[in-house]
């Protein structure tokens, strides 16, 4: 039983980060209407930008921070130069685009940092028991961080006259225009939250684990599932999914065993598809 | 110098074959299909191990290719009418999960350890005359893939899965339902990759599962991208695009010294990644397309 | 591409159907024997490949400037497998057909051995690789025995770690293994030898990498109790898994491969976690003369230790062994006449030699013996190398080698 409660835990932990990367694309795909492949490699690129910040600086949460602008600078960048000139294409254009944003990222990343894996120095610290379950005081932190993450997120598009914009061209676009709703500021917006998001889902994942160039491109199938099983363009549906993900991944082993773990994602994937297209929380929506 | 002109002509046939494929699913059909190496891989394990097992090479061929599009049916029953990004990443995970079974059903693929010791086609006689023999084999294939496929554009089939590119709804709305003929395109796609990995085990003669990684779906991506999505021509273009640049960066360490060579994997996938970029803002018909309706 | 006149030549030659011009030009040349270095320059391998590469071409330097072997020089081509098997069938075909090269050294990763070799077998010509799968010591792969293994397989691994666990008084050994052919090698190895000593593995775990969280693998491990983890493991992943395990508060005690287990993890982890931590590695001949001439030739090269390289190591032994079997082969040996002598040169019973020009020298007064950097370098009958291993203890963030194990 403690165990099930420990392998629960970490699978919250890893979901947050999955929901994260979820609400990453989640965001963009709400707004600017298509698949952003480069999650992935953004996320990367925050937990280096993080690496460098943290040995810059000796702090933590300065080079977090810094990691936080790397990743929102190169969102808006990958905006500015690939996204916008295809706006008015089909989302396929900008999906196409993204793999290759994606693919460029991951090279510069690995010709400027090569391929040596890099980690961030933390204390390691032994874990303390409740009630005989071990709780692994990173792991809170790291949940923490997720959780306020969101939170700056929610205050953002709930409490702030730009976010209650981009929540109305997310509704309905053409009717944001006819308002009167000036698009650019709205979208640097969405590609600065959406770079930072995803890079706060990298830092956390090199923070658990350890930073080198391909790492985030792995976590990109699971992200979509989570945006997808959340409900497409809904933001707290991609964060519980991506628990739900996360959960499930660590309690499947016992039956799937630890090969086809990493299929759970997909598998949540097509079965949301096929049995409910506008996921958990979605309005209805043109899956099909 | 011969001997390696024909082997470099050999693995552009194999990618020739895959990249038709894709051509008539993207370019004629509009189908994002990102798991194309899902079906290479099936196609490379079924001639793989049929062949091993003493099973006669025209059948494992022919096997490889029913069997990938064997595959490639379920796939689309369950996601051929989903809107066409969906259908991208669902074709991504499904050709990651191809790539898991078989690293993991060891009984019947041999795991990680890969398969050693897959027949050639052609056994007998001397090393060059195989080579020449294989060459032509897999270029015969290309041409029939070819000539279908141009028998495929002047259909009624043809011209029925363009329309469904260009205006999915307008097809709708004239009583046609789409999905059977993006199934057909699917499987026939399918088809074509599976023939490709069969052909692609026999020639290299050992397979692992990390040989069969998203990374060969986007690289066959970008051959059809630069070439010029929809065009025959354009995919023959794109095919020697990339053979050029695959085997070309074996010779960029003589131009670009100043180039450290651990980089040299990160750069070929900076390349890909720009030129998926570029052609897609400014030329997104390719270089021989005049193709300008996306 | 790199096309000299003369192949230039041959190919408008084979272009106008005269099927003779080729062999006409290329035997201006026949002086040179033409070795391949193919090596993984980029990709995976690309931490190891550069490395080998220019100590194949330092080593055939030593070998030319003593004079050549049987009376040839050496001439080296170097290609990039990019640690993939279909780039590496290109080069390998490329360097067979257009450099008409008579042995091919260097490959490194297992699939490329094995894409590579029938090639090689089909030219008759010896392949030199530092790959750990088992299959490539028997048929089909090295059916004409022409394949030579200056790595331990991973299965002689596994049996090291038996020894090291038994030594060490373990009783309840569990393994991970990293789901590839070299991983789960070591840990099969292990468990193959353990239970033969009458021992029983408790849990057994093979994971997929790059995952966020290896908790559950880690979970089914612990829950046996064990009293040490034997892995098959690389870098990363041991750095993942040895971050959670610190974490659960566990004690066990940790076996891990040596190329898993170095000064880059301790880094990573910190001492604290390290502590007590077995590496085990194969011994690399360090202490001996030939190490301190390869380790030269390194640093002159890349500016860097050699001990960092041990590829690097392998592939300077193989171009040494290699012109020590062409000169006790004698002038103008064919590539089979001088795989004969392979073993001559390089087992024991002869002169021990540590060098190309001592050797020469030696072998006009008898058999020889190479000791080489990398390794005592003695082959068995299948072509493989059977080193020593030595098992290294983690105290206090150092790794220091504390005793030798004879398989």
């Amino acid at each position: 039983m403690t165990s099930f409660v420990e392998l629960l835990l970490s699978g919250i932990t890893s979901g947050l980060i999955i929901g994260l990367a979820g609400l990453s694309v989640t965001l963009v795909f709400g707004i600017a209407r298509f698949s952003n492949a480069a999650t992935g490699d953004t996320m990367t690129l925050g937990a280096y930008g993080a690496l460098m910040g943290t040995s810059l600086t000796g702090s933590l949460l300065a080079g977090g921070l810094i990691g936080l602008a790397a990743g929102a600078l190169s969102a808006i960048l990958a905006y500015v130069l690939v996204f916008r000139p295809l706006q008015n294409r089909s989302p396929i254009s900008s999906l196409l685009a993204s793999i290759g944003v994606a693919f460029f990222i991951r090279a510069v990343l690995g010709v400027v940092f090569g391929h040596d894996q890099m980690v961030f120095q933390m204390d390691l610290v032994r874990p303390f028991r409740l009630h005989g379950v071990r709780i692994q005081p990173n792991d809170l932190k790291f949940a923490g961080v997720a959780i306020l993450t969101l939170a700056l997120v929610f205050v953002v598009l709930h409490l702030t006259p730009i976010g209650r914009r981009m929540r109305a061209v997310a509704d309905n676009p053409l009717l944001a225009r006819v308002s009167g709703i000036a698009p650019r500021p709205v979208m640097f917006t969405l590609w600065a939250i959406a770079g930072a998001v995803a890079a706060v889902a990298g830092i956390l994942l090199g923070m658990k684990t350890v930073v080198s160039p391909e790492s985030g491109w792995d976590m990109l199938l699971p992200a979509f599932a989570a945006a997808v099983l959340g409900g497409i363009g809904h933001p707290v549906g991609a964060v519980l999914a991506g628990v739900i993900i996360g959960v499930a991944q660590e309690l499947a082993t016992p039956f799937v065993g630890f090969t086809y773990k990493i299929a759970i994602s997909f598998l949540v994937l097509l079965l949301v598809l096929l049995v409910r297209p506008r996921g958990l929380f979605g309005k209805i929506e043109g899956v099909r | 110098m011969d001997a390696y002109l024909i082997a470099i002509g050999t693995i552009a046939g194999i990618y020739l074959l895959l990249a038709l494929g894709l051509n008539l699913q993207f370019g004629l059909t509009g189908l994002i299909n990102f798991g194309h190496v899902g079906f290479f891989c099936v196609g490379a394990y079924t001639s793989a191990i049929l062949s091993t097992k003493g099973v006669p090479i025209p059948l494992s061929l022919a096997a490889a290719a029913v069997l990938a599009m064997l595959a490639a049916w379920p796939l689309g029953i369950i996601s051929i009418r989903l809107r066409e990004d969906y259908f991208a990443i669902v074709t991504l995970g499904f050709s990651e999960v191809v790539r898991l079974i078989v690293t993991s059903e060891g009984w019947l693929t041999n795991g990680v350890q890969g398969i050693a010791g897959i027949p050639r086609i052609f056994r007998d006689g001397a090393g060059e005359a195989q080579a020449v023999l294989m060459l032509g084999l897999t270029l015969a294939f290309c041409f029939i893939a070819i000539l279908a496929m141009m028998r495929i554009v002047r259909s009624p089939f043809g011209r029925m899965i363009e329309a469904i590119r260009d205006n999915e709804e307008a097809v709708r709305s004239l009583g046609k339902e789409p999905a059977g003929f993006k199934m057909q395109v699917l499987l026939l796609g399918s088809m074509l990759a599976g023939l490709s990995g069969a052909l692609y085990a026999h020639y290299i003669g050992y397979i692992s599962p990390d040989q069969f990684i998203p990374f060969v779906t986007f690289q066959v991506w970008m051959a059809i991208i630069m070439g010029g999505v929809g065009r025959i021509s354009g995919t023959i273009a794109g095919v020697l695009i990339l053979m050029f640049f695959l085997e070309g960066s074996r010779f960029l360490r003589d131009f670009a010294p100043f180039i450290p060579e651990v980089s040299m994997a990160s750069i070929r996938l900076g390349v890909i990644g720009l030129a998926l970029i570029l052609f897609t803002i400014y030329r997104p018909q390719g270089l021989m397309g005049d193709f300008t309706k996306r | 591409m790199k096309l000299t006149r003369r192949q230039t030549l041959a190919s408008l030659g084979l272009a106008a159907g005269a099927g003779l011009l080729p062999r006409l030009a290329l035997s201006q040349d026949a002086g040179a024997f033409r070795i391949g270095a193919l090596n993984p320059v980029t990709g995976a391998g690309g931490p190891y490949g550069t490395g080998m590469q220019k100590m194949i071409l330092a080593a055939a330097e030593a070998v030319n400037a003593a004079g050549g072997a049987g009376g040839r020089m050496l001439e080296i081509f170097a290609e990039d497998t990019q640690t993939q098997p279909q780039a590496a069938v290109l080069a390998a075909k490329k360097l067979i057909d257009v450099n008409k090269v008579q042995a091919i050294l260097g490959t490194w990763s297992s699939g490329v051995s094995l894409a590579v070799i029938p090639l090689t077998n089909e030219a008759g010509i010896p392949l030199f690789h530092c790959s750990g799968a088992p299959a490539l010591s028997v048929p089909p792969a090295n059916e004409k025995k022409l394949g030579y293994r200056f790595q331990a397989t991973n299965d002689r691994f596994g049996r090291a770690f038996a020894e090291i666990a038994k030594k060490e008084g373990f009783k309840r050994p569990a393994t991970m293994a990293f789901n590839n052919a070299s991983g789960i090698g070591n840990t099969e190895g292990f468990t193959r030898a353990w239970t033969a000593m009458g021992g029983e593995v408790v849990a057994s775990v093979v994971y997929e990498p790059a995952q966020p969280s290896y908790r559950a693998e880690l979970q089914k491990i612990l829950d046996a109790k064990p009293d040490v983890i034997v892995t098959g493991s690389y870098l990363a992943d041991t750095t993942i898994i040895l971050r959670e395990w610190y974490q659960t508060g566990e004690e066990t005690k940790w076996i891990i491969p040596a190329w898993a287990a170095n000064p880059e993890l301790v880094k990573a982890l910190g001492p604290a976690v390290v502590e007590g931590i077995i590496s085990v590695d194969s011994i690399s001949n360090e202490g001996s003369p030939a190490f301190a001439a390869y380790d030269a030739a390194y640093q002159k090269a890349i500016g860097k230790s050699g001990l960092g390289n041990v590829y690097a190591a392998m592939a300077w032994d193989m171009v040494t062994v290699l012109a020590l079997a062409m000169e006790a082969a004698g002038p103008g040996a064919d590539a089979s006449a001088i795989n004969a002598k392979m073993r001559d040169v390089a087992n024991p019973d002869g002169t021990k030699v540590s060098s190309f020009a001592e050797g020469k020298a030696a072998l006009k007064n008898g058999k020889i013996n190479y000791e080489g950097a990398s390794s005592i370098l003695d082959f068995d009958e299948f072509g493989d190398v059977t080193p020593d291993f030595a098992a290294s203890f983690i105290r206090n963030g150092e790794i220091k080698r504390e005793y030798q194990v004879k398989l």
